[in-house]
């Protein structure tokens, strides 16, 4: 359940879809943030349980996470490129949190 | 154990957990897997889902277009394999932690789906009527909070 199966690569599907531009390049070094959005229906404990199992965050670390998420409306809780994003997103579909990715 | 107290799970060591429900829970839990089995592949319930398979690029639709076509087929199959080893282990008085990690997955995407039908706010939820015909639907919900509330404290307190 953890871990990524090997039929996907992360790392190349979405970029093959996009329009090649020449402007992208420039974007490359900038990093990608994950957020983690409010929903009405997962507990609280259980995205903080999430948050620490995922990333090996500490209990303190994850909790301020999950109350940003929950006060917020959103919290960023990686950074990183585009393939450890996408692979951070991934992982928390699978455990049913809302997750998304932008360039920062 | 005094009345009311009973811990439906709890760590007996860092890979072993007791789970002490009744056999009339383990049917509930095993008919909510069962259901949503069949559900996954059902083209009518997929509005309900939408939870399963979140956005992942909000500002851009053809990118999250290409990362769901990526990702749908596992997320799938992921749940399809957790809420199986649910049923195939739904009578057992002790797993282990990968088991009940499994168990935590799989009942909350339960949770997600009910939640979504129920359409559900933040908050404690409204008092139904007796005759509401969300009654049970909610009973369980609720009853799957505390399920997977109590497996998240044992498996936080063996990491």
């Amino acid at each position: 359940m953890n871990s990524v199966p090997a039929s996907i690569s992360l790392s190349d599907a979405p970029v093959g879809i996009r329009d090649p531009d020449l402007d992208e390049s420039l974007d490359v070094d900038r990093p990608w943030i994950v957020l983690v959005w409010n929903d009405p229906i997962n507990l609280m404990s259980y995205v903080t349980f999430v948050l620490q199992k995922v990333f090996g965050y500490s209990r303190e670390k994850a909790e301020t996470m999950m109350l940003e998420v929950h006060n917020n409306g959103r919290s960023v809780v990686s950074t990183g490129t585009r393939e450890k994003a996408e692979l951070d997103v991934f992982r928390l579909h699978e455990h049913g949190l809302w997750a998304t990715m932008q360039q920062d | 154990m005094a009345f009311g107290l009973r811990r439906p799970f709890h760590a007996k060591g860092p890979d072993r957990f007791i789970v002490n429900l009744g056999q009339r829970e383990r049917e509930v839990l095993q008919a909510v897997c069962e259901d949503l089995l069949g559900a996954l592949d059902e083209p009518e319930a997929q509005p309900l889902l939408r939870r399963v398979y979140p956005v992942a690029h909000v500002d851009d639709a053809e990118i999250d277009r290409a990362y769901q076509e990526m990702v749908h087929s596992d997320l799938v199959s992921s749940r399809r394999t957790a809420l199986e080893r649910i049923i195939a282990t739904v009578e057992d008085d002790e797993i282990n932690r990968e088991t009940l990690d499994t168990w935590m997955i799989g009942l909350n995407t339960v949770r997600l789906v009910l939640g979504t039908r129920l359409d559900v706010d933040e908050g404690p939820q409204p008092e139904l009527e007796p005759d509401d015909p969300d009654l049970v639907a909610m009973a369980v919900y609720e009853f799957l909070g505390g399920i997977i509330e109590t497996i998240v404290r044992s498996l936080t307190s063996t990491l």
